[in-house]
């Protein structure tokens, strides 16, 4: 147990590694590659998902087969060949863009996903009555469907940074020092601690990812996405109205799950 | 192939030359195998995990709970390496000896750690069916005689799994997806394959290009059966009543 305290004395190589004097290293690097690639993927992957509801098949088929094809390629394969292939073309990178490309290429998939997702919930209606008024196509996506399809894809995005983040850790095999790869070097250099070196390592992740979570769960909530009572069956809606009980006793039985 | 300025001359004959060839074949059998081996201990971990978690004892609800939440917050990366660095430690020193002795255990610990991560997530997708079963259901069941553990079996897990056939199914696809992590500890899988032709004969990008269309093809094929699977299994309600009438 005191070797674990030791551990946690040691924060500051978890987090950031000897980042002002060295590279940053730890935790705080996970956290940039996560940020980077989402936004990085958030800008290509509104482009994918519009390209992918586009009527026009010459837009709509390409970013399909991109999609699906990145979608089904490992991540780990994907960071292979940004760390194989570059090279091969001419272009020398660090090895830290090397990451921040395959994590956005891999995110920018999935967030076209959702955002082809989102843009499905908006009703046709709306794209038919902006264009009535005189809106170009461009004006009526970019000022009434996308607004509308972004409130419902925000828990989404939230909780694909969730499970993005956790994916950063694989930087780990091509050799960059994340909160992994600093919790294995820890765990080599003093094998008496090895325990105490994992939990910490699991630790980092854990409870980042919990605030993940737990903020993901308020904005759910906030935007008023969880509506348990539209997800009910219109019986059971029908029983509650004819059963003698207070309106408050039936509110608390509608909303619970 | 001049105008991109490649550096790089391909040689298509060292994936078909006989040392890799073997390594690669071994590595699509063993990535089939973890892939398996962890849907189907997953499916199970993850379905029992989900009736815990749904039923109103707290002493199996909380552990359930505890166990889901714990695993969903620390990537897959560090429950293979927990199995393959830490677990046989924590065993007694006889069965810790065995362990470190027995050559594949980096298969073992890589389908533990991917059963492990993967069952807390199918856990969850299995309570969103078994919370989507409408309640009439199972007052139909209970009405008709069946005790708790037939009303599970038969009437709340079969409509809760046709009702998450699509989210298991593109679950098991990531899973199959994430057996490449296995070569983060030496388990012999196709992608570690790739790796070890790329460090001997520094020619990766041909096993690499091979590795890739592999993973696609087969979750392509995947994502068509699961399609197909959930047609299969889908009961049409309008035309049994048209039969009956």
């Amino acid at each position: 147990m005191e070797f674990l305290f030791e551990q946690l004395a040691n924060w500051r190589f978890y987090l950031i590694g000897a980042y002002p004097n060295g590279p940053l290293t730890g935790l705080v690097l996970n956290i940039v590659l996560a940020v980077l690639s989402i936004v990085i993927g958030l800008f290509f992957g509104i482009l994918f998902g519009l390209g992918r509801t586009s009527c026009r098949g010459y837009l709509r088929h390409p970013c399909g087969l991109y999609v699906d094809v990145i979608r089904s390629t490992p991540l780990l394969l994907i960071l292979f060949w940004f760390y194989f292939f570059l090279p091969v073309v001419g272009a020398k990178m660090p090895l830290f863009w090397c990451a921040v490309i395959s994590l956005s290429v891999y995110a920018s998939a999935y967030q076209a996903e959702i955002v082809r997702a989102g843009i499905l919930t908006v009703p046709l209606g709306q794209m038919e009555a902006a264009l009535s008024t005189g809106m170009t196509r461009y004006q009526a996506v970019k000022l009434i469907i996308l607004p509308q399809a972004f409130k419902k894809m925000l828990p989404s995005f939230v909780s694909f940074f969730n499970s993005l983040f956790k994916s950063t850790s694989i930087v780990y095999i091509v050799g960059i020092v994340d909160l992994t790869r600093t919790g294995v070097i820890i765990s080599q250099r003093q094998p008496n601690r090895i325990y105490a070196a994992y939990i910490c390592m699991a630790m980092g992740f854990w409870i980042s990812c919990y605030l993940l979570s737990l903020a993901s769960q308020w904005l759910e909530k906030r935007l008023g996405i969880l509506d348990y009572e539209s997800y009910k069956p219109e019986i059971c809606r029908q029983d509650l109205v004819l059963l003698p009980l207070p309106k408050t006793v039936k509110r608390l039985l509608v909303s619970h799950k | 192939m001049k105008f991109l300025n490649l550096r790089y001359d391909f040689d298509w004959g060292i994936p078909f030359r006989e040392p890799y060839v073997g390594w690669l074949i071994t590595g699509v059998e063993l990535t089939f195998l973890i892939a398996a081996v962890t849907t189907v201990l997953s499916l199970l971990a993850g379905t029992v995990l989900a009736v815990l978690r749904t039923t109103r004892f707290k002493f199996l609800n909380i552990p359930a709970k505890i166990y889901v939440e714990t695993v969903r917050n620390i990537p897959g990366l560090f429950w293979l390496l927990f199995f393959y660095f830490i677990f046989p430690q924590m065993l007694p020193f006889g069965l810790t000896d065995v362990l470190n002795r027995y050559t594949y255990y980096s298969v073992v610990a890589g389908i533990l750690g991917l059963t492990v991560d993967n069952s807390a997530y199918v856990s969850d997708i299995v309570r969103t069916g078994l919370l989507s079963v409408p309640r009439g259901r199972i007052e139909a069941a209970v009405s008709t005689g069946l005790n708790r553990f037939q009303q599970i079996r038969y009437i709340i897990l079969p409509d809760a799994f046709r009702a998450i056939l699509p989210p298991l199914g593109t679950r098991m696809i990531h899973n199959f997806k994430n057996s490449s992590l296995c070569m983060a500890i030496a388990a012999p899988e196709l992608t570690w394959a790739t790796q070890q032709v790329e460090s001997i004969t520094f020619r990766g990008l041909e096993v690499t290009l091979l590795a890739t269309a592999f993973y696609i093809g087969i979750s392509l094929f995947l994502a068509i059966l699961m399609i197909r699977l959930e047609r299969f299994l889908k009961i049409d309600v309008t035309s049994m009543t048209q039969m009956r009438n």
